[in-house]
């Protein structure tokens, strides 16, 4: 038999746009001769990450061939997310990363932006046709699921992966990962946790064992996940996603120096992550090892220069260090650089709060006094809070400073909207032993959790005593009172929705739990439970089919009208 | 959990080094490749054609034996070496190894023939198993008289990858080499020592329900001369 040449499975691949994005003008040269040797006219090429930038914003390629190591500036990861978190491609095109060996990054399986496949250079003709042809093949296969997907229309979306699986064979464990995924979002763990264990029993992929353990996190089981993210890192260690969820999993039992420890190999192995630099930052800047907590923020900074991940929390967490360090100046002259580079108020709140904590830690009394007086006076005027970390930094800093009434409101506050977060109880008594009001401050946090156990204890009384009317009104005096406490806010969907179950759909109900589950994607995304309650919601909407048999009784109904008229 | 050997600067600088070698080979390797195929038609009177195809033939082993070389730096088959198994055709595991191996062997006037089931399908590391895939060929071409054939089929659920040729056979030597490292013995003592021991490296590292890949070595086959097999679980 003479050897196959690869085909173009049908795909002209003449006809399509290119970019090639590399630094060195040999290798450019080369990849444009095999492009032209698949036919293909429309080739352009830059040779850093930002001119790969300009070309993109201007025109939709439809295949990238992007190097990984572009020397300085943007590396190609940087190009991709920005490119993705910008929408610079359409869908439809193909990324082709390309390195000069197999990198931890092709594997690692953390980066949330993934190139559609990894080239080792030499790229060959053969290798670089049968690649874009593959991918080209994976995207027909996953197009309908990915529309459904952004669709939110979760379970339908896991449903057409079985429907693929059954004539994509090849594609199987994919498809697979992808059904679990989406029936996580749907809110069925259960059914995602079944899929990844029939995945395991076939092979041991990191993936399928990294989301077991995620799923036994999610339900409270800290000790069994640990042991499953031990497992996965020590069978291939540069799996970086297990070493984050390791360091979850270890935060949620307090063991907060195990956790930073975890962060810090991961950082080692994969440096180049704003979000993990970030993450152990915080962890040790908590623990107060200040030459970690530099060390992590100061190449957070670094790296996030070229990124689109950049974060404001570095150059707060590095004021934080230099005010320890005792030296304000470098810090006030990060915050005004954090003040400049990301606006929003919430961005102005935190300087103020972290200028106060810096003036305080460096001994200057007087100025972080002033800071204090001026949040306590924000805190008057605004009944608005920000969110918890911010919360209780304020608190830290107002405590610092000698003010009383204002942190412990702020605390009492956060307590009402958390009364079931032990972990942050855990923290909030922290701040209070610091200012030396412990048994005070143990009072107030048991009070305070009595105080939203209570109201949510009478919502769901009423609600299972079926005196729905009620409880829609008691629940809407609760979020008033509690208005980011996640188990009272899913509660008030919950008793809507059984209130619209019960006496029929009404407009303005619905819209009321519409803008509560909207309200809690907004400050708790990708909760379970959102997932669950929206799919209850889709289902009431009138005119929309609640499952596939009661579409066919309306359509059976239609048909029996058409009959009997006739 | 042991980190690189030597300080992390002088791993960078390996790693970058590494990087411009490999895009140097990378253009010598591509410009050779279109220097051959625009000279084919005048090659009967082209003195210069054989040398630059044995100048390819050339290149293609340095850049085998950097990646190899970095492969095994790496520790390959250890668990910290990035080890990335997909489910793919068969069929296309051999059109990418033809195509890279094309102008070599057509510069070489060597014919690459292959029998493969043309639906299977296997889940492998398919970078790994083809660097060792087109190293098994390289060398092919250094023992063969005018014929590669690649035979790929599954046997006892395993899928067994022959690269047979049509030369005198591997000096005893070689076979022996073959022999040990089949039992798992290094044997570094020259070059096609180094490519063998990475191929049983990458063989052994497929694993999957209790069984693992192995490389071997045979004089015989199909076509009468050397013949080195890769079975893969």
């Amino acid at each position: 038999m003479i050897t196959p040449a690869p085909e173009t499975a049908g795909v002209d691949w003449a006809e399509k746009r290119y970019l090639i994005v590399d630094d060195f003008v040999g290798v450019r040269q080369l990849l444009r001769e095999s492009l032209r040797s698949l036919g293909a006219r429309h080739i352009d090429q830059a040779s850093s990450g930002g001119e790969a930038i300009g070309l993109l914003q201007r025109m939709p390629y439809d295949v990238v061939l992007c190097d990984f190591n572009l020397g300085e500036g943007k590396n190609g990861q940087h190009v991709l997310e920005e490119v993705r978190m910008r929408h610079l491609l359409p869908p439809s095109s193909v990324w082709l990363m390309v390195s000069a060996e197999k990198s931890v990054e092709a594997v690692m399986g953390a980066a949330e932006h993934q190139p559609d496949a990894y080239l080792i250079k030499p790229i060959t003709e053969g290798v670089l046709l049968t690649r874009l042809n593959r991918v080209w093949q994976k995207k027909q296969i996953f197009r309908e699921i990915d529309q459904v997907y952004l669709e939110k229309d979760f379970l339908r979306a896991a449903r057409l992966c079985d429907t693929q699986v059954a004539s994509h064979k090849l594609h199987e464990a994919d498809l697979l990962r992808m059904k679990a995924a989406l029936l996580l979002k749907a809110g069925e763990p259960d059914l995602a946790k079944d899929v990844y264990e029939k995945l395991l029993q076939d092979r041991e992929y990191n993936w399928a064992r990294t989301g077991v353990g995620k799923i036994r996190m999610a339900n409270g089981d800290h000790d069994a996940a640990r042991q499953m993210f031990s497992s996965v890192i020590s069978e291939n260690r540069f799996y970086i996603d297990a070493y984050d969820q390791l360091a979850t999993s270890l935060q949620n039992i307090g063991k907060q120096e195990e956790a930073c420890e975890v962060l810090e190999r991961a950082a080692k192995l994969s440096p180049n992550s704003v979000p993990r630099q970030r993450n152990l930052g915080n962890a040790a800047l908590k623990l107060g090892n200040i030459p970690l907590a530099e060390k992590a923020f100061r190449k957070c900074l670094a790296v996030g220069e070229y990124s689109i991940l950049k974060t404001v929390d570095a150059y707060f967490g590095l004021a934080r260090v230099c005010g320890q360090k005792n030296d304000p100046k470098e810090a006030l002259a990060l915050l005004s650089i954090a003040m400049r580079d990301f606006p929003g108020e919430l961005v102005h709140l935190r300087a103020k709060i972290t200028e106060g904590l810096v003036y305080h830690e460096s001994g200057d009394y007087r100025r972080a006094r002033k800071s204090g007086d001026e949040l306590e006076e924000m805190l008057k005027r605004d009944r608005d809070r920000p969110d918890t970390p911010t919360c209780l930094e304020m608190a830290t800093l107002l405590f610092a400073v000698g003010v009383k009434d204002a942190p412990v409101e702020l605390l009492c506050y956060v307590v009402r909207n958390n009364h079931d977060n032990q972990l942050l109880h855990d923290d909030v008594q922290r701040i209070f032993d610091k200012a030396r009001m412990g048994e005070e401050g143990a009072a107030l946090i048991k009070s305070s959790r009595k105080e939203a156990a209570e109201m949510m204890n009478k919502g769901v009384l009423l609600w299972k005593t079926n005196k729905l009317d009620e409880a829609v009104a008691w629940m809407r005096e609760a979020r008033q009172a509690l208005p980011n406490n996640l188990r009272i806010l899913f509660n008030s969907a919950q008793i809507l929705i059984s209130h619209m179950q019960d006496k029929g759909y009404d407009e303005l109900l619905m819209m009321e739990a519409n803008g509560v589950l909207m309200h809690v994607d907004k400050i708790a995304p990708n909760q379970q439970r959102f997932a669950q309650l929206i799919e209850q919601l889709q289902l009431l909407v009138p005119g929309r089919a609640a499952s596939p048999e009661q579409f066919e009784a309306e359509v059976d109904a239609a048909l029996d009208g058409q009959v009997s008229g006739e | 959990m042991e980190d690189q050997p030597g300080s992390p600067e002088l791993f960078m600088f390996l790693a970058s080094t590494v990087h411009d070698m490999k895009n140097s080979i990378s253009v010598l390797s591509g410009t050779l490749e279109n220097l051959l195929v625009q000279s084919q038609g005048a090659a009967q009177d082209n003195p210069a054609y054989p040398q630059m195809a044995h100048m390819l033939y050339q290149t293609r082993r340095l850049n085998d034996n950097l990646i190899q070389l970095l492969a095994l730096y790496k520790q390959v088959g250890k668990p910290g070496y990035p080890f990335d198994p997909h489910t793919i055709q068969v069929r296309e595991l051999v059109e990418q190894l033809a195509g890279s191996q094309r102008v070599l062997l057509q510069s070489k006037r060597i014919a690459l023939e292959s029998e493969f089931p043309p639906d299977l399908i296997w889940t492998l590391d398919e970078d790994l198993v083809l660097g060792v895939l087109a190293h098994a060929i390289n060398n092919a071409v250094r023992y063969t008289h005018d014929k590669v054939r690649l035979r790929i089929a599954e046997n006892d659920g395993m899928l067994e990858i022959r690269i047979e040729d049509n030369g005198i056979g591997f000096p005893p030597s070689m076979l022996e080499a073959g022999t040990l490292v089949g039992q798992g013995i290094n044997f570094l003592t020259n070059s096609s020592g180094l490519g063998l021991y990475f191929a049983s490296e990458v063989a052994r590292s497929h694993k999957h329900r209790g069984r693992q890949g192995s490389i071997s070595l045979e004089n015989g086959g199909t076509l009468g001369g050397g013949c080195i097999i890769l079975r893969l679980p």
